[in-house]
Parts: C-alpha cells; structure tokens; sequence
C-alpha cells in the first residue's frame, strides 16, 4: 500500500511539474487585466499584476515575481472591514497559507483595492471548479489505471506531446465514459445550515456583519431561485450587489418569524411565490400512499360527531400573533429543508425528473389510476416482507430487458445476403438435425483406411504439416522480458500517438489542420527517438529480426496518409 | 411450512417461524376453542398479522361449521391492504402446498372514495362529496325518475350490478381494493355495492374498524354478518376512543342555523308535495303506523341516512303517533330546535346528565321521551318519502336527530355538557357536546353477536385495563416478548440535562427556559451520531410549536441543521404528507433528516418508520392528554364511579400507550434497530416504566433510568455500532428465528411456553 501511495505520490509531482512548466511558457505573452502600483507586501513596497491566469506582485525595481498565485491555487479573499485604517486584502490559498497585500497608495488606497477585490471576484470563481475538478480528475485518472500513467511517461515526460495535448481528448472521453458509468459526477449538495452560516456579528459600532461567501450565495441562489431571479433583475441596474444583499438580510423575507412591515420590501413577491410553490407541491399530493395522511383514514367522521373540539373556522383571525409566527417558522423550515433537498437533486437528474413530474401530474389525476397501482403494489409488497423469515430465495436477479431477443443470442453477425436465421430456425433446424441423428446409422462400408486416419491426424496435430503457423507462438520464448515489456509500452505509446493522428482524418477545420501536421512530426519525433533506440538495442542483443517490423508498417501507412493528404491540399491550393 | 398446533394442521408460509409466533399461535387456538374472546399483545414486526390469518384459515378450513367467517378490522387504509396482501401470500402458499384450488373468498372494503370507478364521481377529493355524489345518482327515487325520463343521469356501473351482479356470485379469489376496482371495470359493476354485497358470503373480510364500530355504518353494513364469525381488531390500542368517538355528538350555533334552514326547506317540500302529490304522504303515514320498520322500497343504497344502534324492542315499536304525520314531526323537530336554541344561549357552564336534560326539556317544551327515540328514524322515513337528493346538505339536521335519539336512549352512563370556545373573548362561542362516557356501549353489540373477538395489537399494557373499560370477559390475555438475537432495541430515559437541571414536559417547567434548551441539545447531540432518520414527538401540537420557536430563537435548529435536514409536522394533513414523503426522500438519499411530530397525531398513530426511516425515536415527555378539559373529567370520574379505575391509573395508562406507540414506531423487525428515548425524568417511576409494553420494559435496565444528556450519548454510540455490525440469519437460527426441525424439539417447546405471559 505505501509503495502505491508513494509512486502515486511522485506521479502528481512529476505531472504537476509538467503542467506548471507548461503554463509558465504559456504565460509569458500573458494577458495583464490590471497593475495596481504601490501595494505592500511583507513590509515591502511593490506593484500588484492581476494577470489571466494568476495574480502575482514584484517588489519595486525588480522586474521578477517574487508572489505568484494561479488564481485556480485560490481559496477565497478577504478584505479588511471598511472603517479600519489599514486597507488590506487577503488571499487565502487551498494549501492554508495566506498572502496579505496592503493597499499603501493614500488617495486611491481604498478604490485600487475595491477595484482588485471586484476583478477576483469575478475571475476566482471561474477558475475554481474547472481547475480543481480537472486535477482531481486528472490525478484520479492516473492513479486507477497504471497504464495510462505509463503512457504518460512515455509521451509526456519524454516531451513527444505535451501534457495538454495527452489531456486534451482524454479528458472528454473520460467524462464520456463516467456519464455513463456513474451519471455524471455527483453534484455537492447545500448544507441545510447554509443560512445559519452567514451568522450576524456586531461590529461593535452598532451595526451588523454578514459574512457573504459565493459558495454561500450560490447556494441560495440554488435553493431560493426566486432570489436568484430578483438579483438578475435588479443588480447591477437598479441597486449594487452590497445594496441588495443588505436589503436581503434586512428583508422579512430572510426574517420570516418577524411579521412583515410591507412597504417595499422587493422580496415580499419572493416570499409569495415560495408560498405558492409551496402550496402546489401539498396539493400534488404524495406519490408514496403509504405516507399519505390523506387517504389513511377509511371513514372520517361526519362533521358534528366525536369527541374531539370543533376545529374553528376562522383560525387565522383568532390566532395570536406569537402562534401565527410560530406556524410560519414551521412552514419555513419544512419549506427549506424541500427546497434543500430539492436543490440537490434537481441537476442531477433533471431529465428524468421532468418525466416523473409528468407522471406524478397524471398519476395524481384520479380517473389514471392505472399508472398508480405499480408503486402502490411494491410498497405494499415491501411493507408485508419479513426478509429473515423467507428461506434463501436465491438472490434478487435483475431481469434482462431485450428489446430484440434475436440480436442478443446471436450476437452480431454480419449482414450475410438475405439470409438471416431467426432463432425459431435455429429450433427446427436443431429439432431437425436431432430427429436425423436419431436415426443415424454409420455406413461402415465406405470408411477411410486406419493408416490414412492416423496420418491426417499427424498432419493436424501440434508440429504436424498443416499446424505451422504454432511455430511463430515460440516468440515469446524467444525473446526476453523486459525487452518485451518495452515493446508493449512502444506498441502502447505508438498507438496513443496514431490515435491522435488518425482521428484528425477528415481534416475539416484549420485547428485540425495544424494539429495533423503538428501529429506527423510527433510520431517521427517517438520513431527517432524511442523506436530507433529500441531497434538497435534489439539488433546489439541479436534478436531475431523484425519484432518492430510491424510497428513501422503502422507509422509508414500514417506517413503514406499524411503525404497523401499533403499532396491532395497542394493540388487543390494550386 | 407446516406446523401441528395442537392438532391443528396450519399451513405458513414462510421457510423459518419466530419462537413467538408459535406461542401466539397456540394461545389464539385455545381462544377459538374455547369461543372466547381474547387479549393479546404482540410486539409490531414478529409477524402478528400473518400468524393470526394462518391460524384463522387453517381453523376455518378444518372446522367449517364452527367458524364460518373472518372479520378483520384495521384502522387504516394502508393497513387493510397490507392484511389482504397478507392473505393472498398465505393462500398462494396453500395452493402451492395443496394443489387444490384456492375456494376462499376474501375481500377488502373500504368507503366509496376508495372503491368507487365512476368517472365523474371517483375524482372528487373528498369522501363526503363522493358519497354524496354517488347517493345522487344511485337512490331508488333517483332511479325510478330515469325510468321516466332518461335525461335523469343515474350511475351506469351500479345499474349494471344492480341488474346482473346479484344473482353471479363473484367468484372466489383475494381480493384488495384494486383488484375489485379491477374487476368492477372488467364487468362493469360498481365494486363499492359489489363488495358490500359480498362480504355476506366472503370467508373473510377486511375492513376498518368504523364499518363495525360505528352504529350508524354498522347497521347498514354488517348487521347481517354471520355470528359463528372471528372478529379480529388488529392495532387496538385505541379502541376504545373509537367507541366513544362514533357515539358523541358536537353541535354549536351553526349546526342549529343550517339545521333551521333544513327544516323550512322540509317544510316547503312537504307543503309543496301535499298540493301535488298527497297520496305520497299518506302511504308513508300508513307504512309508519303498520309499523314497517323499513319500507319495502329502502334500497341498500337509500340507507345512506343512518340510525344510531337502538335497542332491539325499540325497533319492533312502531314509531309513536304524535310524530308520524310528516307536519307533524317537522313541527316536533322545530319544537326542539327552539329549545336547543334556547340552551345555547346561556353564558356559563352547565353540566348534566342524559335524564336531568330529558326532564328539563319535558318540563320547557313538553317533549317527551319516546318520540325523542324515534326522531332519526322518523327523519330518514320522511326525506326518503321528500326524495330529496343531495343528502350532504342535511347533515345538521340529520346530527340533530340523531342526538335526539342518542340522549333519549342511553340515559345511563352518558353525560353532556356545554362549553364554551373562548378562543375570541368577546363572543361566545356555546357548543353542547354529548359525550359518550362509556366505550363499550359501542362495542357491546359486536362482543354479544360475535362468538370470538380477538383484540390484539403491539401496546395494550397493562392487559387488564382493557377487559374492564371495554366491560368483557376475555378467556384468554397474553402479552409476548419478542425473543431477540441481539438486542436490537435501546429504550434509554433521560432525565436530566448536562447542567443537572430535569428534563420533564411537567405542566410547572415546560416553559421553563433550561428545559427547553436541555431538550434542544438532546436533538442537536443525537443528530450528531444517529444515520439517516430520527423523528421525534411532542406532547401536544402547541408544545411543539412554542418548543419550535424557542429553539429558532436560540439557534438550536440551525446548529441541528447542519446535520440534518428538519421537518415538522403541521396541523394540515396534506402539507405533512409532503414534509413526509421529503423525510423519507432525505433519508433514502443519505442526506438524514429529523421529523418533529406530535404524539396522538396522525403520524404518531399510522406511519411506521422502518429501517432507516427511524433510527431513533425521542419522546419529549409524557404525552398526557390535557386534562383540564371538563369532557375528560367527566369520563374520568364516571371510570372511577362504574369500574374503579383510578383516575391517574387511567391517566398514566392512556399517556404511557401513546408513548409506546410512538416509540415502537422505529421497530417494524428482528433486523431493524432503533433507539428509543423518553426525555421525561418522570418515565423513571415505577407507575410509569410498569405500565410500558413488556417487550420495552425487558431491555430497560437499572443503568438506563436516569441518565444526561452526555451519557445518552455514549451509551447511543455504543448502541449504534453494535448494531452496525452484518448481522445474519445464522445468528437468528435457533434464537430468535426456527426451523421446523428445532421448533419440534421438546427443548424449544418449552422455551416457548415462556414467551407467553398470561396477564
């Protein structure tokens, strides 16, 4: 287990090497978005670079970066509140570490890093997800299959392609490949207590401090999107983002114990709708009838009979406020929790959930009850199940579900002019050829000679005339493992690479164009410089001869596509 | 497999048997045997149900002349249909087994709304209007207008049966709710009428407890069932509160409003009948004064109106002159509505009994006892002969006859009083409740017909207080253990808080600030190391509600939060459906969540929370019912007076097997596991803990009666992963799960003698 750890180890270190090596050279024609000038750092006067990729600092008069964060590297910034002295910003980094820059700058100290803090702002989350779910991924990736970690150090680490390149189809097909494994990545769910996060604190001067995060705002924005809705609407054109979190914060609509003093409270329409949609999820109805309170009585009784008091009817004028705010609490917290809970589904099975919707819609009609018993049947069927009771029934299988039964016994076969047997001729034609081995009698007469018999079965036996192809399985014999070994990988890498390259055929668009050529001068870079080496090291160990032949056939049938192809485009050029 | 109880050849279907319910088993036979009644406590999830249809059937098929039918009450819709999928296990076992052809006909029924296939009809929501609905389209007057004038729309499915489906028996098969909608569709009959008018043939039938319960249903429905019958009331524990639910009357101002404008429309209808159609009038007269108990023309369908159970001599009297007249009757009724008018509108409190009310109104308005009797009867005669259809609109004075019956009838042991609703101060609100003190005037008809009933159900401790408030002599109480592998149950009473401060919901502290919080920190602790569900009960709704809002105000619930996603019950039955299908939701998803609940609530009373659904349960104090209300106290004093119940015996019984029921909500099985927590010091007392279930009590130990809040905590801990551990079938075998080979040993034989504990 350590050795794997360890290698694993030193896999994410070499790549990551190779990555940032990749995107230091990238960098250097880097796109500058803003210079903020006299920002201090450790004491130290310097200049603030707010660059595509990274935001970096260099002390005065040096023209290198002695702070360099890629902004995926970053966990988040903080800012000094707005009555200090010290105008400062925090960078809080995924390793722990921070780097403070302090504003110095006197007149403009406070607009450079408001103007700082909004460009992070947008930058930050952008570069987030993607870089770290593309390294996780990548990290993953390398670790589960050994393979692929070799491929890589044979082609990345000895610079026949670069990482992007390895990557860059990789990585979609391996998401292909997860869609449909495991349906996606499970998206995170919002913790239920994301509100309680944003906790006010008393700044001391009579005020209150919310603590905004974008993990905390999309989150409300994932489970309110009747807040998401009102933000698009009025921010930025009708109020600042500060304005309208304020406003939110101050609004019934987030206190919704305290009873609303109207006016213009922009969420009081929010809060409606989140009534209505409350409202329409009740009267859907439950799908599961074992918990529908509903139905569960058989017969109520009539109104006027039994023991217990008369529910009034007007309830809400008699109510007292206390209990009127106490039911809204209640409402509000079983409001929340669904909207939570539906929240974390609603990505991730977005599609089917829109089918369900349908059906429940239906479902719920009374007049369908055709589509209800099905679940109504497993419920029960469930509920009355005592699992330890029944003997082994063997385990659950999951029924095959053919569409075409034919297909699946069969197999593919191949298109064979018109005739296709159908599993019910392959029955008879069985019945048939059972019912003529019934009544099969051997016709001793006309039988070979025992001395023909035992040649021909020479003949077919291992080493006889006709098995010579077997000789050609003693290859493995012949040659030594590690020479073998370093064939597979050649044979790996060189298929890697042929990949990329044929699978830039029909070059349609000018990037496939560049990368074609780009493909052909790598496959003679991995000839020269693994292939060659290789051939010679087979030839000093005078081993038999063409092992590599077969290789080169591939790489020559890629050259002959390529000049093809090259001399094709001239043509048509002239 | 196939088990020998005592001579008895019962077929189970299943490959292994608990130990108890074998013992059940046996108990349940000498039950029949000896054509008692009997007592028997089960815990839920050893299999109560199917041991009893096994014995049932096989004692039905063995001796088909001693118990001719099965009546299988349930309480609730779900229930019903899980009993008859029960059933059709065991009968598909049989005729695996037998190879004979299964000849039983069992069926569910259930109200119109769950049965009715009308199209029209079965898609309004509410069961009132479905059977109001339904009664529209199916009366007999209703029908005989279609003969003459077709435009009349009449309900084609009940013509259909009304014409064929009597003389076809339906043929014999198991049949759920669904199956018989299935099949009214297939031949077109109605499967409400259908099933009501086979349940006098079915071998076994399955229904709520109300269709026998209730006099006003059970007349029109069971009165003709067989009396060599089984009657089983499964989940009994609150049986007698149905009782005295069917038997008790409420009637405010508005009842006698609407009943006032019931009866000028009965006027103007006869007055306008008498310009017409006299003769009408004049047959019913001669009916009633042949004394015809029903008319020759009452269709099942026509009985929808109903009469509360009378004394068998009253029914063969014909019904008394002075109210026979139809005029005459509506000015009778008019008559005591003015008095009823008049008893509301005192400003105080009264309270007094059934004679003391019938001779005050003799005194005031002269009415007299007997006509009194006959006023529901009268009142159906006269709206059938009116045909007036849309029954819905009488039920005040439909309630108001049938109080007028009910006081007049059972003078004895019954009391009513007035109260007044107070919630807005400045205006009276007076409601004349007439409450039934006594269950088992209700219940008598069914233990005096039926020669065995069976009341059974997971908590019916103390077994004793039952018969007696019941008034029967049962021949066999038993309560059964549940023989366990591991103990897969964990009652814990917690006491007090980690300050040392008690934890009690007593009336003195529950406002009390550091209850509330000790209360909340239990939450939050057990939120922190209970998997996937806990739900947790309250006293009373506005307990719940008060406790809510402290906890809000406090941020308990957002720290609980942070753990588990919270739902609350509400007091609308729709919206807690949604809070708990998004419990399970949350649960089923690994996310966890809490369910804050209400003891005596619909929750608390018909959902189970298998597994996951519930690993913990925490009952926030003693869900004593509020006794300050004058109807409790009257039933309580008239206990004391006719049976010597103590009132805080009764009292403490009634909380002590609602907080059972609540606790044992989490365990629906040998392989589920649960913890249950009563945060209550005051469940550390003998009275109390005596009077738990005994299969609760047995695992209480000494160590576990008063604990904190923190050792709670270990002790859940340690609980939880115990039980975390892969249990097997191998660890049940010979335990708590057998083969038949080890239940034939003499050893286990004996072993199992024990489980059973006569009361």
């Amino acid at each position: 287990m350590r050795k794997r750890a360890t290698v694993s180890g030193f896999t994410l270190f070499l790549w990551r090497i190779w990555e940032l090596l990749s995107l230091t050279v990238s960098s250097l024609s880097e796109e500058v978005l803003l210079v903020v000038k006299r920002v201090r750092q450790r004491k130290q006067d310097g200049t603030l670079y707010l660059m595509a990729e990274r935001i970096a600092w260099g002390p005065e008069g040096k023209d290198r970066f002695t702070v360099s964060h890629l902004y995926a590297d970053i966990r988040c910034q903080k800012i000094s509140p707005d009555g200090k002295a010290k105008i400062q910003l925090q960078l809080v980094l995924h390793t722990g570490e921070s780097t403070t820059f302090h504003f110095a700058n006197e007149s403009t100290a406070l607009k450079d890093r408001d103007a700082t803090k909004e460009l992070l702002q947008q930058l930050l989350p952008k570069f987030k997800k993607k870089a770290n779910k593309e390294l996780e991924e990548k990290n993953r990736m390398l670790q589960e299959d050994p393979v692929l970690f070799q491929l890589y150090k044979d082609l990345v680490v000895s610079q026949v392609i670069s990482a992007e390149e390895f990557w860059a189809n990789r990585l979609s097909l391996s998401s292909v490949e997860h869609s449909i494994s495991n349906n996606n990545k499970q998206e995170v769910g919002i913790s239920a207590a994301f509100l309680a996060d944003i906790r006010p604190q008393t700044d001391g001067c009579n005020g209150l401090r919310y603590n905004l995060t974008t993990d905390i705002i999309e989150s409300i924005f994932r489970t309110y999107p009747t807040v998401k809705q009102k933000y698009s609407e009025n921010v930025p054109h009708n109020m600042t983002e500060k304005e309208f979190w304020t406003r939110f914060f101050q609004s019934h609509y987030f206190h919704r114990d305290r009873i609303s003093t109207g006016l213009q409270d922009i969420f009081s329409e929010c809060a409606k709708q989140d009534e209505k949609g409350l409202k329409s999820m009740v009267t859907q109805g439950v799908k599961n009838p074992m918990v529908d309170l509903l139905s569960l009585e058989d017969k109520t009784l009539d109104e006027g009979y039994g023991t217990a008091t008369v529910p009034t009817t007007s309830n809400s004028s008699n109510k007292s406020l206390r209990e009127n705010s106490n039911s809204a609490i209640i409402k509000r917290f079983n409001h929340h929790s669904a909207m939570v809970l539906a929240a974390g589904l609603r990505r991730a099975d977005a599609p089917s959930d829109q089918a369900s919707e349908t059906s429940s819609t239906d479902g719920n009609s009374r007049d369908s009850d055709f589509f209800q018993p099905p679940l109504k049947k497993v419920k029960l069927q469930e509920a009355i199940e005592y699992d330890d009771l029944q003997g082994d029934s063997g385990r659950k299988t999951i029924s095959l579900n053919l569409k075409k039964s034919d297909r699946y016994s069969h197999g593919p076969t191949p298109l064979q002019s018109q005739h296709y047997t159908t599993s019910q001729d392959i029955i008879t034609s069985i019945s048939i050829i059972q019912h003529e081995m019934r009544s099969y009698k051997p016709r001793l007469t006309q039988v070979m000679s025992s001395s023909a018999a035992s040649s021909a079965i020479i003949a077919l036996s291992p080493g006889g005339v006709l098995m010579q192809g077997g000789a050609q399985q003693t290859i493995n014999q012949l040659v030594p493992t590690d020479v073998q070994s370093e064939l597979k990988h050649l044979y790996m890498a060189a298929g890697e690479l042929l990949r990329h390259f044929w699978s830039c055929f029909p070059v349609s668009t000018p990037f496939l164009e560049e990368k074609v050529v780009k493909m052909k001068s790598n496959l003679e870079k991995f000839q020269v410089t693994k292939l060659r080496p290789f051939q010679e090291k087979i030839q000093r160990q005078y081993l038999s001869t063409n092992l590599t032949g077969h290789l080169e056939e591939m790489l020559q049938a890629a050259y002959n596509k390529f000049q093809a192809w090259q001399t094709r485009r001239m043509m048509r050029k002239t | 497999f196939r088990l020998n109880i005592e001579g008895l050849l019962v077929y189970f279907p299943y490959d292994y048997i608990y130990p108890e319910q074998y013992s059940y088993m046996l108990e349940l036979k000498r039950t029949l045997d000896a054509k008692g009644h009997g007592v028997l406590e089960m815990p839920s999830g050893t299999g109560k149900t199917i041991s009893l249809l096994s014995l049932i059937v096989a004692y039905q098929k063995a001796y088909p002349l001693e118990v001719t039918k099965l009546v299988y009450c349930s309480r609730t819709v779900p229930e019903i249909e899980k009993v008859v999928e029960e059933l059709r296990k065991l009968m598909d076992y049989y005729a695996k087994q037998t190879g004979v052809k299964n000849d039983f006909l069992a069926l569910a029924l259930s109200s119109r709304k769950n049965l009715c296939i009308h199209p029209e009809v079965s898609s309004l929501r509410f069961g009132k209007e479905v059977d109001g609905k339904c009664h529209s389209l199916t009366a007999s007057y209703i029908r005989a207008q279609h003969h003459s004038n077709p435009s009349q729309p009449v309900c084609q499915f009940f013509e259909e049966f009304d014409a064929v489906g009597r003389q076809v028996p339906i043929p014999p098969g198991i049949y759920n709710l669904d199956d018989l909608k299935d099949f009214g569709r297939r031949k077109g009959w109605c499967p409400y009428f259908l099933a009501r008018y086979a349940i006098l043939h079915a071998n076994i039938v399955v229904y709520s407890y109300h269709y026998l319960l209730d006099p006003k249903i059970a007349d029109l429905v069971s009165k003709e069932l067989a009396k060599k019958s089984v009657v089983v009331f499964d989940e009994a524990h609150n049986i007698d509160n149905v009782c005295i639910d069917s038997m008790s009357v409420n009637i405010t101002r508005r009842t006698l409003d609407r009943c006032q404008t019931n009866v000028e429309t009965l006027q103007n209808t006869i007055s306008r009948i008498k310009e017409t159609d006299a003769a009408k009038l004049r047959e019913e007269y001669r009916r009633l004064v042949e004394g015809l108990k029903e008319a020759n023309v009452a269709r099942e369908t026509d009985i929808y109106l109903s009469n509360p159970v009378l004394p068998d001599e009253i029914l063969q009297e014909a019904v008394p002159g002075s109210i026979r007249t139809a005029e005459h009757f509506v000015g009778f009724i008019k008559r005591f509505l003015e008095y009823l008018k008049a008893r509301l509108r005192i400003h105080h409190v009264v309270q007094e009994s059934a004679p003391q009310f019938l001779k005050d109104i003799y005194e005031k308005v002269c009415i007299d006892r007997k006509p009194l009797r006959f006023c529901a009867k009268r009142l159906r005669s006269l709206l059938r002969t009116l045909e007036i259809a849309d029954i819905a609109d009488f039920s005040a004075i439909t309630l108001i006859s049938h109080f007028a019956t009910l006081v007049s009838t059972y003078s004895k042991g019954n009391l009513y009083d007035y109260d007044f609703h107070q919630k807005t101060p400045t205006i009276a609100n007076p409601v004349l409740h007439f409450s039934c003190m006594d269950p088992s005037i209700a219940i008598k008809p069914v233990f005096g017909r039926f020669q065995s009933v069976i009341i059974t159900s997971g908590t019916l401790s103390p077994l004793d207080i039952y018969p007696r408030i019941l008034d029967f002599r049962p021949v066999t109480m038993a309560s059964f253990t549940m023989t366990l592998a591991r103990t897969c149950l964990c009652p814990l009473i917690v006491g007090r808080g980690n300050d040392q401060v008690a934890m009690t919901s007593k009336f003195e502290t529950r406002e009390d600030f550091a209850v509330i919080r000790n209360y909340g920190n239990l939450l939050l602790e057990m939120s922190a190391i209970v998997p996937d569900g806990i739900v947790a009960f309250f006293t009373s709704y506005i307990y719940m509600e008060n406790i809510v809002a402290s906890w809000y105000e406090q941020g308990i619930l957002e720290n609980i939060q942070r753990n588990k996603l919270i739902f609350i019950e509400t007091q609308d039955a729709a919206e807690t459906s949604m809070a708990l299908e998004k419990y399970q939701e949350a649960c089923e998803n690994g996310r966890g969540a809490i369910l804050l609940s209400v003891a005596r609530g619909k929750v608390s009373e018909g959902i189970d929370f298998v597994h996951h659904f519930g690993r913990a349960v925490i009952m926030f104090g003693v869900p004593y019912v509020y006794t300050q209300s004058r109807i409790l106290k009257a039933r309580l004093e008239y206990l004391r007076d006719q049976f010597q119940i103590r009132e805080n015996d009764f009292l403490t019984f009634d909380a002590m097997r609602h907080a059972a029921q609540c606790v044992g909500r989490a365990i629906r099985g040998k392989t589920d596991y649960g913890l249950m927590i009563f945060a209550d010091k005051r469940y550390a007392r003998a009275d109390k803990r005596g009077k738990l279930p005994r299969w609760i009590q047995e695992h209480l130990t000494d160590g576990s009666l008063n604990l904190t809040i923190d050792e709670t905590v270990q002790l859940s801990k340690h609980f939880l992963r115990q039980m975390a551990q892969p249990f097997r079938r191998e660890d049940q075998l010979g335990l708590s799960l057998l083969t038949l080979e080890q239940l034939q040993s003499e050893d286990m034989l004996q072993k199992i003698a024990q489980i059973a504990q006569q009361a």
